[in-house]
């Protein structure tokens, strides 16, 4: 195979992994690293490098027309950050010195919570709008969102246990270059039981700057290869584009039943490459 | 400066940033594949990368390289690091719009998640 056509086909799995992303609310990134290392033969640590500079290429669509809304809190993004990134760092340091084996099986492992995380319904947020923690109140992170032609508050809770579970999160985005969303989401609306809403909005705002503190540790041990990055980058982010005119049309709700079906399979299969068996 | 002043900065920041980003990403991919047919890719083995791959400083320092003008992966690597940089940009000017406001603990905020990513790149 050359260069073009190998390309081709690399660009043409991005757009469709950031289009099925996008269509069942995972990100690209968790999807593209996968395809690439299992249908590409790339090595793992290429694959994370180009899935991760994806990742903030299309978070940043998303949490641009969020802010925009008003839906996101920028406050308790930027704060949530200081763990997102300094996990991050952390877990990207941690990823130079384990084997390829060894992540193969962490990132399967990973991908299944992911998609146990994603199948879960959305819970109801603190409907009886009880106050906030006095921490949160001290650090201001309660805000308003939109709310027909108001604003409405919401309070913040469990800002200690909230801001360690996005210490975890920060650290598998470094450790497995994913943009990690899902764990965020779970940070903020089960954990610190902020609005859905406004949970998916920040999110969105976090991964970019949590994925960006990974790249500078993966930039120095040579994992971004301009080369891959290109074609996977435009790829997720044309189907990222794709994937969000497709939504209002597109039969979700099966289509969500068939990729998560498959993404498990994937799961089970990057687990079972880090032990050594290969199948299909 | 309000709170909704900075998201609107914000949020063409990202916007511009990442289409200004892929538009090049686009134009360097092109070429370079126009240019060298018949490559063979070469992601199959881990090799690392070289020395200028560093950090943004060094790429751009090498992508404007006259010698490299006209390399074939200059073009990429100007894409790749407008991407890369976008979120720095994003909260450098959180906290210059928290500073404005005089918003001392979220100006600070914003500076710790700033030297955290400054650190990621440069140490």
């Amino acid at each position: 195979m050359d260069e073009l056509t190998f390309d081709l086909l690399v660009v043409a799995a991005s757009i469709l992994a950031g289009t099925i992303g996008s269509l069942i609310g995972l990100g690209g990134g968790v999807i593209i690293t996968p395809v690439l290392v299992l249908g590409f033969g790339v090595d793992i640590r290429y694959a994370m490098g180009a899935a991760l500079t994806s990742v903030i290429a299309t978070s940043s669509g998303a949490a641009a027309a969020y802010l925009r809304d008003g839906i996101s809190n920028m406050r308790l993004g930027l704060f949530l950050c200081v763990a997102t990134t300094l996990g991050a760092v952390g877990g990207a340091m941690l990823a130079v010195v384990l084997n390829q084996a060894v992540l193969s099986v962490i990132f399967g492992a990973a991908l299944l919570i992911t998609v146990a995380l994603s199948v879960r319904k959305n819970p109801k947020t603190d409907p009886a709008g009880d106050p906030s923690d006095p921490l949160a109140e001290r650090l201001r992170l309660p805000g308003t969102m939109p709310d027909g032609d108001g604003r409405k508050p919401y309070a913040v809770h469990r800002v200690v246990p909230g801001f360690l579970m996005m210490g975890v999160a920060g650290i598998l985005s470094g450790l497995l270059g994913i943009g990690s969303g899902a764990f965020k989401v779970v940070a903020m609306d089960q954990i610190m039981r902020i609005p859905f809403k406004v949970t998916t909005a920040t999110s969105n705002f976090m991964i970019g700057v949590t994925a960006a503190a990974s790249v500078g540790i993966y930039l120095k041990r040579g994992y971004l290869d301009p080369a891959l990055v290109a074609p996977v980058a435009l790829g997720v982010l044309a189907g990222a584009f794709l994937g969000a005119r497709l939504l209002p049309v597109a039969p979700v709700k099966t289509l969500r039943m068939i990729f998560l079906t498959l993404v498990t399979l994937i799961a089970v299969q990057m687990v079972l490459r880090g032990f050594g068996i290969n199948w299909g | 400066m309000k709170d909704s002043q900075i998201q609107n900065t914000l949020a063409r920041l990202m916007v511009g940033g990442t289409l200004l980003a892929a538009a090049i990403m686009l134009a360097g991919l092109v070429w370079y594949l126009a240019t060298h047919p018949g490559l063979r890719p070469g992601d199959h083995v881990f090799t690392g990368e070289p020395k200028y791959f560093e950090n943004p400083v060094s790429m751009v320092r090498r992508a404007l390289d006259w010698k490299e003008i006209g390399h074939r992966r200059s073009l990429v690597m100007i894409g790749v690091v407008l991407l890369l940089i976008n979120p720095v940009l994003r909260v450098g000017f959180a906290a210059m719009g928290f500073a404005a406001q005089r918003d001392r603990l979220y100006t600070a905020v914003s500076l710790v998640v700033l030297a955290v990513l400054l650190f990621s790149f440069f140490w």
